[in-house]
Formats: structure tokens, C-alpha cells, sequence
């Protein structure tokens, strides 16, 4: 199947899922979903048996930096958002599907039901961006110390880490 | 960590290891009598932060950051990267520049098959095969730093093109490089698949069906030995793959011993490609201007390294650092495959069929936890492989 | 086509390992603390023919329990941390440290990164450092060769004892 085939196929099958469908180049496509749309669409793919899942990319969206300083930081809690990519290929066609979750709600669905060598990005996803996974079958941490400090997501642009051991060697 | 469900499991933990010692190992394997019947992974030992640190360097700096993400394929992770940029930025490195980024490639591979099949044939005990093998990866190593400077962190990369060029004496060392090492590789071919001692501990073990390989996520060569046609460099050309095509190289098999053939065919087909593309190298420039400050976008990056399909997610804000750089490296994948092949097979198996992924083995001192019955020790992984060299003794 | 001659320095410095090595033959132990493994497979390749360097009988082997010597690497990750110092703290007296690798010495490019801690005389005393990204295997066995002779001259244990003490958390 060629990549102008794979991508109008991926097209149809997402039709009744995609809120938007963006063609970013010849051989990408996006796909915008809603949370509660994620699982239905990663089944349709795989059920179609289009491509195969090479990663899941977490993107941090922080609140913007006006509403942030003019709110002290609170707002920063409330108008940050977690995009997450779940990227599918097909040869050289890329299909990226997307999805926004506020930090108020950080929350989505397992695919690991579908697709069961999703569990190591979703640990990654969750130790990383502090999104909550439903019904992932491993919550253990993936790649951070035991002791690192629950809530804190480093990949979160709001998390601002200097070298582990600076001039306390008693913090972490 | 251990295996909450099964009830009256408690942590003992014994071995060469301070007594009151609580330590997370890489593997954990739970085991009735010699047979594993769970297994879980745990990753975080080489864990350094780097995609959070790329937000905090320039585009070039991260190059230098990027490589040394792994030692073993640090171009394919830098040849990644700038090909994401320069497709961000809308150039496109002279072919004279993709020509000597796919040579380093694929001499870069061979450096790392050989080095895998050293340390995978030392897993098993066979250290002639692995002295043998590393002695002759010496010259890839000798190869790479005539062309580049240095025998590990080429650095060919800069964004827009490479740093290097390749003179007439230059290629023709390289040539006679690969005449040696493929006489060499047709005598490792050999020894993996007639050598009764070897066979006995690949033939049939880590068992991988097409599907579950499928299934489980696997790339790179471990997928491509259980059937599975995928290569970046195949199913999405880049650098000068589209105009110096490779083969794809599958085996049906599926276990080890696959693994190993396959892993060496590739070898025959990187002596071919480079010798193609010296044969036919592009005259022209090095090098061609990128701005300093990207323009604003997304753009998805995949190669192939030696050990798989490497993911790079790259997005600009259009300033002179990234906003978010996603790195997938090919290991991860392959873990998966691993936790859920090994049940079923004997402890002994265990150093064998791991290094049958070709992981990053990031620190030869993995500790894995070995669960039996109602007593849980922590192993070296020295143990664990001394373990399953007595076995098959 | 594998080249196994080296120069005539060369020579001149093994000969000085071979008759160091009769007296005293340093065990090493070789441990990994987070690096991305470029210093550590060329530590691995003085063990094979070309630089074979067990024939002066440095052995590289698995126990710290028998080591006289930590081959360390790596810019130190947080989990790799107090394994590090356990590994040190169960080698015998007398016991050195070998940092290779520029992320051993300052964290490398890693510097600044939120999962490292940077240079391995954070965490332990460091008596050698060799320097490069990675370092050739002849500068690894070089960086060997300056501790070795550094024991000949005499270094004083004492401290290396409390140099750990002063750098322990509280």
C-alpha cells in the first residue's frame, strides 16, 4: 500500500472519531480527538491492521505566561494542558493522533488493551507528565528514582530542575 | 516492584550486596523450579534527562547532546535529529553530504553487530568468539576514526550537511577495510550456524512468532528475524538511501539463532551499500546554510539504527532552542518482547535471550531479581550468567 | 589487516606495567554509573587482542569484594548514585578510583541535566582522571599506568579514607 493510500485509508477509518484531520505534509496526517475518542480510534486502526504504534509523545502546553504572572501562578494550575501523541506508520506514511487533557483533569485511557506493548510509553507518559493512565496495567515508574518526589513531572515546562546534587547534597 | 499478587512472596535479599540494601533491579524474574514465570523490566539506570536538557541548548549544542544519548549508535541519533531540523527549517543537505552521513551509518553498524555479537557470544561463554570479533571490529573503529577523528562520537554531523570529507585514500582504506571484514564475516557465519555447542544455546530458544513480534512492538533486527518486513531504511528512505537502496534482510526462524543470522546478513549488505556509494559518490558541497533560529513547527524524524527504528518527535517555537524533542529509542521497543517471550524458558536462558535484543547494555552490572517460591534474591547479573553458562555445561 | 603492533613509546610503557604488574597485580572492578556506554565499551577493548591488557595482570573482574581498583563512568544518575557508593565501600583497603570519561569528570554533556548528579568526586575520591569523550583505550591503560605509579611513590592511604568521610551526607 502506498503512503497516498495508507493515509486516505487511515482517513476514513477515522472519520467518525477525528473533531479535525490536518494534513500536515504529503506523508503526515494528524488527527484531532477528544479523550473519550482515543480508545475507539486506536481500536479501529488496529482492527484495520493499519501500521503499527511507534511512540507516545507527551507535549506540554503551560498556561500562557500573561494569565500566569497576572493570576501569582495559580492560573498556571488551571490552564495548563498535556497534549499526547500517539504516533502510528505505515511505511512512510505517519499518522499522529492527538489529544489535549487540561492539568485540572490529566487523565485518558489505556490503549495496552488493544495494543499491549503500549505499557512502557504510558509509564514513561505518566512519571514524565503526571497524566493518568486508566487501567494501564503497570503504574510502576519506568525511568525516575524511587525517591524522586511524587508530583513533580519534569517534562512539565512549569518544573524548572537544576542539576540534581548542587551545592545541598542532602536535596535531590 | 515484586509481584504483588502471588501472596506470600517476601524480600529477602542475599548475594554479595549489603544486607539491609534496597535496590530496584533492571529485571525481575519470578521462577517455578528452573522455569520463568514472570518477568518485568525496570529502566531508569542511565536515565539522565536529556530531553528535558535539549530545551535548554541551542539547535547546535543539542547535536552534541543527542549523540551521547548511546555510544554505540550516537550518528544515527545525531543523523536524526538534523534531518528533522533541516526538514524544519526547509533545507536539504547537498547529496555529497547524505553519501557520507549514510557511509558513516552503515560503518557505524558494523561496528555495532560486531560489537553485539562479542558481547552476546560472552553472555553464553563464548569468549574466543567474542575476543575474535572485537579484535576485527577494530577495524571499523580504525575506519571510522580516519574519516572522522575520533573512534566513537564521529560527530560527521553539523546541521545542514557533515564536517568531513572522503578523499580517494580515504575510500580506498575503507575498501580494503571491508574486504577483511567480510572474509572475517563469512567465518562467523559459519561458526553460529554449524558450531553444535552454539546451536544448542540459540536453536529454538526465544521463540518469537511473527505475530507476537507484531504484537509486542518489536523492531529492528529481532522483528525482522521472526518474519517481520520492516526497515526504515526500506519502508522510508532517507539521507541517501532513495538513490543507494538496501535489502531487506528477514529469517523466518524466529529465535536466536535468527537473530544472529540475520544480524550478519546485514553486515554483507552494509559492505555492499558502502561500497556502492564510494563507487558513486556525488561530487559537490559539504554543507548548506541553516538559520539559527528554526522556523516554527512540528516535524517526526525516524532512521534506522543498527538496533532498530529510532523515533525523533522535534518541535520549534521559532527560536534558537527546541521546544520539545521526543526521543524513542529502538531497546525500547524490544524490552517488551523480551518480558513477554522469556516466561516459559529456563533461568539459563535468560543472559542469551536479552542479549538476543541487542540492548543498550548500559551498565554490565544489572542486578535482577530472582523470585523462587517464597524467597526473593538479588543476582548479579555475573550470576545470572555464570548460571546459565553451568547449566549447558 | 588488524593492526596489533604498537610504537615504540608504547613498548617503553608496557615494559613499565609488565615489571609493576610482577610486584603487584591490580584487580579492578568496572562500574557504569549512567554513561552512554562509548567510555565503557572502550575499557572493555583493552581486554581484547589489540590492547590486551590483562597480560600485565590487571584483571578486570566482577567482585568488588576483590578489587583494588573502581574503573568508574558516567555522569552519575540518581538511581546509579548509591550503588556507587555501596560498590566503594565494600572494596578492601587499599582502594583507588578511576574516573574515565569527560561525564566522570564534570558530567560531560550531561551537565545541568535533572537526573545527574555530575562528576564522580561528588560521590567518591577520585584519584585519576582521564579525560575525553571517550578516552582511547591506550589513555585508559595510561590513566592505569599514572595510578600505578603513583602507588610506587607512595600514596598515602589516609587519605583517601577520609576524603569519602568528608563528602558523606550528614
Amino acid at each position: 500500500m502506498d503512503s497516498q493510500t495508507a493515509l486516505q485509508t487511515a482517513e476514513k477509518l477515522l472519520e467518525p472519531y477525528g473533531m479535525e484531520m490536518i494534513r500536515q505534509d504529503d506523508l503526515r496526517l494528524d488527527v484531532l480527538l477528544s479523550p473519550d475518542q482515543l480508545h475507539e480510534a486506536v481500536k479501529a486502526l488496529h482492527d484495520a491492521r493499519w501500521g503499527y504504534l511507534s511512540a507516545i509523545a507527551g507535549v506540554d502546553h503551560p498556561a500562557p505566561c500573561e494569565d500566569a504572572v497576572a493570576s501569582g501562578g495559580i492560573d498556571q494550575e488551571k490552564k495548563g494542558q498535556v497534549e499526547v501523541l500517539y504516533v502510528f506508520c505505515q511505511g512512510a506514511a505517519v499518522l499522529t493522533l492527538r489529544v489535549k487533557v487540561p492539568y485540572t483533569r490529566a487523565e485518558l485511557p489505556t490503549v495496552c488493551d488493544v495494543i499491549p506493548s503500549a505499557t512502557l510509553y504510558e509509564r514513561e507518559l505518566m512519571e514524565m507528565f503526571g497524566v493518568e493512565i486508566r487501567g494501564t496495567p503497570v503504574k510502576d515508574r519506568l525511568l525516575l528514582p524511587d525517591e524522586w518526589p511524587e508530583g513533580v513531572y519534569p517534562l512539565r515546562k512549569t518544573t524548572m530542575i537544576g542539576t540534581a546534587c548542587s551545592s545541598s547534597k542532602d536535596e535531590v | 516492584m515484586e509481584a504483588q499478587k502471588s501472596g506470600e512472596k517476601f524480600v529477602v535479599p542475599i548475594g554479595p550486596q549489603h544486607p539491609a540494601l534496597k535496590e530496584p533491579g533492571h529485571f525481575e524474574f519470578t521462577v517455578d523450579g528452573e522455569i520463568v514465570t514472570g518477568a518485568s523490566v525496570r529502566l531508569g539506570y542511565v536515565h539522565r534527562g536529556i530531553e528535558k536538557g535539549t530545551e535548554d541548548r541551542t539547535w547546535t549544542q543539542n547535536i552534541y547532546l543527542l549523540e551521547r544519548i548511546c555510544g554505540i549508535c550516537s550518528h544515527v541519533h545525531a543523523t536524526a535529529y538534523v534531518l528533522g531540523v533541516e526538514k524544519l527549517a526547509g533545507v536539504s543537505a547537498p547529496p555529497r553530504a547524505q553519501a557520507i552521513r549514510t557511509v558513516t551509518a552503515e560503518l557505524e553498524r558494523i561496528h555495532s553487530h560486531l560489537l553485539w555479537l562479542g558481547v552476546a557470544a560472552h553472555e553464553g561463554g563464548f569468549d574466543t568468539l567474542f575476543m575474535y570479533s572485537w579484535r576485527d571490529r577494530e577495524t571499523v573503529m580504525d575506519l571510522l576514526e580516519l574519516i572522522s577523528g575520533n573512534r566513537v562520537h564521529y560527530s560527521a554531523n553539523v546541521l545542514g550537511g557533515v564536517k568531513f570529507d572522503l578523499d580517494v585514500d580515504k575510500m580506498d582504506a575503507i575498501r580494503r577495510g571491508l574486504d577483511f571484514l567480510e572474509e572475517r564475516t563469512h567465518h562467523y557465519m559459519k561458526v553460529v550456524t554449524t558450531d553444535e555447542t552454539f546451536l544448542a544455546r540459540t536453536r529454538g530458544v526465544g521463540l518469537m512468532t511473527r505475530e507476537q513480534a507484531e504484537t509486542l512492538g518489536a523492531v529492528g533486527p529481532t522483528a525482522r528475524a521472526s518474519g517481520v518486513q520492516r526497515d526504515i531504511r526500506i519502508d522510508a528512505p532517507y539521507a541517501a538511501y532513495p538513490d543507494f537502496p538496501v535489502q531487506l534482510i528477514t529469517d523466518s526462524g524466529g529465535d536466536l539463532l535468527a537473530r544472529f543470522v540475520v544480524r550478519l546478513k546485514e553486515l554483507f549488505e552494509c559492505y555492499r551499500v558502502i561500497r556502492a556509494i564510494l563507487d558513486q559518490i556525488p561530487e559537490g558541497e559539504l554543507t548548506t546554510r541553516v538559520p539559527r533560529r528554526i522556523p516554527a513547527g512540528e516535524t517526526i524524524s525516524r532512521v534506522e539504527a543498527p538496533r532498530g527504528e529510532l523515533f525523533y518527535y522535534i518541535k520549534s517555537n521559532g527560536g534558537e532552542k527546541p521546544e520539545r524533542i521526543k526521543v524513542r529509542t529502538p531497546s525500547l521497543c524490544n524490552w517488551g518482547t523480551v518480558v513477554s517471550v522469556a516466561v516459559g524458558h529456563k533461568l539459563a536462558d535468560m543472559p542469551m535471550l536479552l542479549a538476543g535484543i541487542d540492548p543498550c547494555f548500559s551498565c554490565n552490572d544489572r542486578m535482577v531479581r530472582v523470585n523462587r517460591d517464597q524467597s526473593s534474591q538479588l543476582w548479579s547479573w555475573e550470576d545470572l550468567r555464570q548460571y546459565g553458562i553451568k547449566y549447558y555445561r | 589487516m588488524a593492526n596489533l603492533k604498537l610504537d615504540s613509546n608504547w613498548q617503553r610503557i608496557l615494559e613499565k606495567i609488565r615489571t609493576w604488574a610482577r610486584v603487584n597485580s591490580p584487580w579492578a572492578i568496572h562500574f557504569n554509573s549512567g554513561s552512554c556506554n562509548g567510555c565503557d565499551i572502550e575499557i572493555l577493548a583493552t581486554l581484547t587482542p589489540r590492547y590486551d591488557v590483562e597480560r600485565f595482570g590487571i584483571k578486570l573482574q566482577g567482585s568488588p569484594r576483590h578489587a583494588d581498583v573502581l574503573i568508574c563512568t558516567g555522569p552519575v544518575t540518581l538511581q546509579a548514585r548509591d550503588r556507587l557508593i555501596r560498590i566503594y565501600e565494600q572494596m578492601p583497603e587499599p582502594k583507588f578510583v578511576i574516573a574515565v570519561g569527560s561525564c566522570g569528570l564534570s558530567g560531560g554533556v550531561f551537565h545541568g541535566c535533572y537526573n545527574v548528579v555530575g562528576s564522580i568526586d561528588e560521590v567518591l575520591p577520585v584519584n585519576v582522571y582521564v579525560p575525553g569523550c571517550p578516552p582511547r583505550p591506550e589513555a585508559i591503560i595510561y590513566g592505569v599506568v599514572q595510578l600505578l605509579n603513583s602507588l610506587k611513590s607512595g600514596v598515602p592511604k589516609v587519605e583517601a579514607v577520609t576524603a569519602l568521610a568528608g563528602k558523606q551526607e550528614a
